[in-house]
């Protein structure tokens, strides 16, 4: 029970829109289609369906071919990209999901009805049949439409970008309805744009770029910077969190000139990092371990870090570099970082800033709770508040130096 | 259901209205003695020669333009449609001032020529409304209906002008009137419009489908093209047989489906059989009206012109 798309060329107005499209869906499976405007996936599942006819290829479910846009509505549910504005009630436009199986004077028998109605409950809209369609909310309105697909009965569902206008929150409901759909045997296509979603609630990916299929796969192996690069032109970052996958803009920021020393350690940087990467900041850190977690923010951001090997004690040597980098900055930022054996000499780093007068300390904890070096540490952190400004957020922090920023200019 | 009895007693009523209302002095209790036979042969001549045919072409041709109208705002998805809106109407009209300019006016020629024209100016506002560049404009449709009910009703003028020598008659016919209706008309509209009607009501699901949109009512399996083009062709024969017999009688398309829609809402499985059945009771009242509030007789046309352009203006108002 599968749906096989094997060398689809489909032609309009002489421009060709999709290329030797191959793939398959099989029973279970959510398989999202992703690209950018234009790209051809509207096309892909007009075609599927049977509404455009393509020059070449075939499509074949269960090995058949289907001939006719009736035979075709009993297999595939096919939900196009807008929704109609039209004042017929909610239920009136479920039943309508029965049209395939109604023949001679088209009438809605009990068992329809039936059927519509537990449609209506698949998608958690029990109670609304008398509603007027036209006076629902854009993601009730959705809903809907998709019990129109789940009254069809469909063996797969062809969803045109379901989720498009929606709040977050319609959009993860519908895509969890469609998935549960989905599990209790049936399998769908959907054609996205949001990635994140995509990748979230899909079993595989298939990009398409220019009306060709350029990327498959699952979602970690389909979605990295080059794919999305590649596909859309965009420039982005992808977090991947197990098999998930995230991705998030790169802001185009033009760099203000300024620069920052930051002295932090096991992720107490990461928000500041990125904030005033964010704001153009030229950022520099230091010293970090490998692997450490801010250590991976910094070069994300594309940042120096004077590093030092995972789990080791800071080197004399990274020590005297970290100094430069102080020297080089033109504020220096201590986090809310805890202090250890290994990192006390970035305590000392802190020193050496505040002497300068170009350190805000971040404090959002008291010393204490955060030194496991014991009072040398006490003493070296009174001497660093003495000569900085202290501040209790990122945020102040950030302010500061704007102000500073502004100022000097 | 309650609803359809009520508007089926409103049947009876506007009925029996229609045959105890008239120029000569026969009132109610006459009509009901012609029904039990009980009359002289001179009521019942007018009751059953004169009142009764028209009585029955007023409740066809009501019933006829209202059905085509409410089939036309699912088609174009246009609330405003209507075939005296869109020119179909006039088509037809220049189809009929034809046959009439050429001498061959027998009323099969009539009907033919009208239906004809008719559909030709269907298919043409239909063409140049659906265009891609108008497909997102609601406003599209009824601009190219009133473009090219424009030059229907040109050319329909000219041909009146050169018909000179029955220049009042065609004038007064396209004006919209029941007067002078004869059994001929009623037999001769009664099996294409009830054939048509009965069409329509038997699509009134599909009527549901292509409301959504094509792309919607293809998704749930409709032939979309080819019902369409069928129900293109029903409702331009439903116009041209209307105009045919009484010539323009516009916005009863307008008027009778969309209060019906307030009532009983959109879906055109209750709507389509309340718009036939109020059609029949509304248009044989407005010929009342016609023949009783002047000495001579008004056109049934202007009456539902002024009746229903008001509520156009209401329509639009409202938003499309």
């Amino acid at each position: 029970m599968k749906l096989v798309v094997e060398n689809l060329t489909v032609k309009l107005q002489s421009r060709e829109i999709l290329r030797d499209v191959t793939f398959k869906v099989e029973s279970g499976e959510v398989v999202s289609l992703l690209g950018p405007n234009g790209s051809g996936k509207s096309t892909m599942l007009r075609t599927i369906f049977g509404i455009l006819k393509p020059i070449k290829g075939v499509v074949l479910y269960d090995g058949k071919a289907l001939n006719s846009i009736s035979e075709a509505s009993k297999v595939f549910g096919y939900l196009p990209q807008e929704n109609p504005e039209i004042g017929l009630k909610v239920l009136d436009v479920v039943l309508l999901g029965r049209t395939p199986y109604l023949s001679g004077i088209k009438r809605a028998k009990k068992k329809d009805i039936e059927i519509a109605l537990k449609a209506l409950e698949d998608v958690g809209l029990k109670g609304f049949e008398n509603r007027k369609f036209n006076e629902l909310s854009g993601g009730e309105k959705q809903k809907v439409m998709i019990a129109r697909v789940f009254a069809q009965e469909p063996k797969v569902m062809l969803l045109d970008e379901p989720t498009a206008h929606l709040d977050i929150s319609a959009q993860i409901e519908i895509l969890e309805i469609v998935r549960r759909k989905v599990r209790d045997g049936c399998s769908a296509l959907i054609a996205m744009h949001d990635i994140n979603l995509a990748s979230s609630f899909s079993d595989k990916i298939l990009m398409i770029k220019n009306g060709k299929i350029v990327y498959a796969g699952t979602p970690d192996e389909v979605i990295s910077e080059e794919t999305i690069r590649d596909v859309y032109d965009a420039e982005v970052i992808v977090k991947r969190h197990g098999s998930r996958v995230y991705v998030i803009p790169k802001r185009k920021t033009s760099e203000n000139g300024v620069r920052v020393h930051i002295i932090c350690g096991g992720g107490s940087g990461r928000d500041l990092i990125y904030m005033l990467s964010d704001r153009g900041y030229k950022i520099s850190a230091g010293v970090l371990n490998v692997l450490d977690s801010d250590w991976e923010t910094v070069v994300e951001v594309g940042g120096e870090v004077v590093s030092e090997a995972p789990f080791t004690e800071i080197s004399d040597e990274s020590h005297a570099k970290n100094l430069e980098m102080i020297e080089k900055a033109d504020f220096v930022v201590l986090t809310n970082l805890s202090i250890g054996k290994g990192n006390l000499k970035n305590l000392y780093a802190a020193k050496y800033a505040s002497k300068l007068r170009k350190l805000i300390v971040i404090e959002k904890t008291s010393f204490k709770s955060r030194n496991f070096v014991g009072v040398e540490a006490e003493k070296i952190y009174d001497e660093v508040v003495r000569g900085s400004i202290v501040v209790g957020s990122e945020k102040d922090a950030i302010r500061i130096l704007d102000r500073e920023r502004y100022a000097n200019n | 259901m309650r609803f359809i009895a009520i508007l089926a007693i409103l049947n009876v009523i506007s009925a029996l209205v229609g045959l105890s209302v008239g120029s000569s002095n026969i009132g109610i209790y006459d009509v009901v003695k012609v029904l039990t036979g009980d009359s002289n042969e001179n009521v019942k001549q007018i009751v059953l020669n004169c009142r009764l045919p028209r009585l029955l072409l007023a409740m066809l041709v009501g019933s006829s333009l209202a059905t085509a109208g409410c089939s036309m705002q699912a088609f174009f998805r246009n609330p405003l449609a209507d075939p005296y809106i869109l020119g179909i109407s006039s088509g037809a009209c220049v189809g009929v001032a034809l046959v009439i300019i050429l001498e061959i006016a027998t009323i099969q020629n009539i009907m033919i020529s009208a239906f004809l024209m008719a559909l030709i100016t269907a298919f043409l506002v239909y063409k140049i409304g659906s265009l891609a560049r108008f497909r997102e404009q609601s406003y599209a449709i009824l601009l190219a209906g009133i473009a090219i009910s424009c030059f229907m009703n040109g050319l329909a003028s000219i041909l009146i002008y050169l018909a000179s020598q029955s220049m009042h008659l065609v004038v007064f016919w396209i004006m919209g009137s029941f007067s002078n209706t004869t059994w001929n008309d009623v037999f001769f509209l009664a099996p294409v419009s009830i054939l048509c009607i009965l069409f329509i009501f038997l699509n009134s699901w599909n009527l549901n489908a292509i409301l959504m949109g094509d792309e919607h009512a293809k998704a749930v399996g409709l032939d979309v093209e080819r019902f369409q083009k069928e129900l293109l062709a029903v409702v331009s024969l439903l116009t041209a047989s209307a105009v045919a017999v009484s010539g323009i009688i516009g916005f009863v398309g307008i008027i009778i489906p969309h209060t019906m829609r307030l009532i009983v809402g959109e879906s055109h499985q209750t709507l389509i059989p309340a718009t036939i059945l109020f059609g029949s009771a509304f248009m044989p009242l407005v010929d009342v009206i016609a023949r009783t509030t002047t000495a001579g007789e008004l056109p049934v046309g202007a009456i539902t012109a002024m009746l229903g352009a008001p509520f156009f203006v209401y329509l639009l108002l409202r938003g499309l």
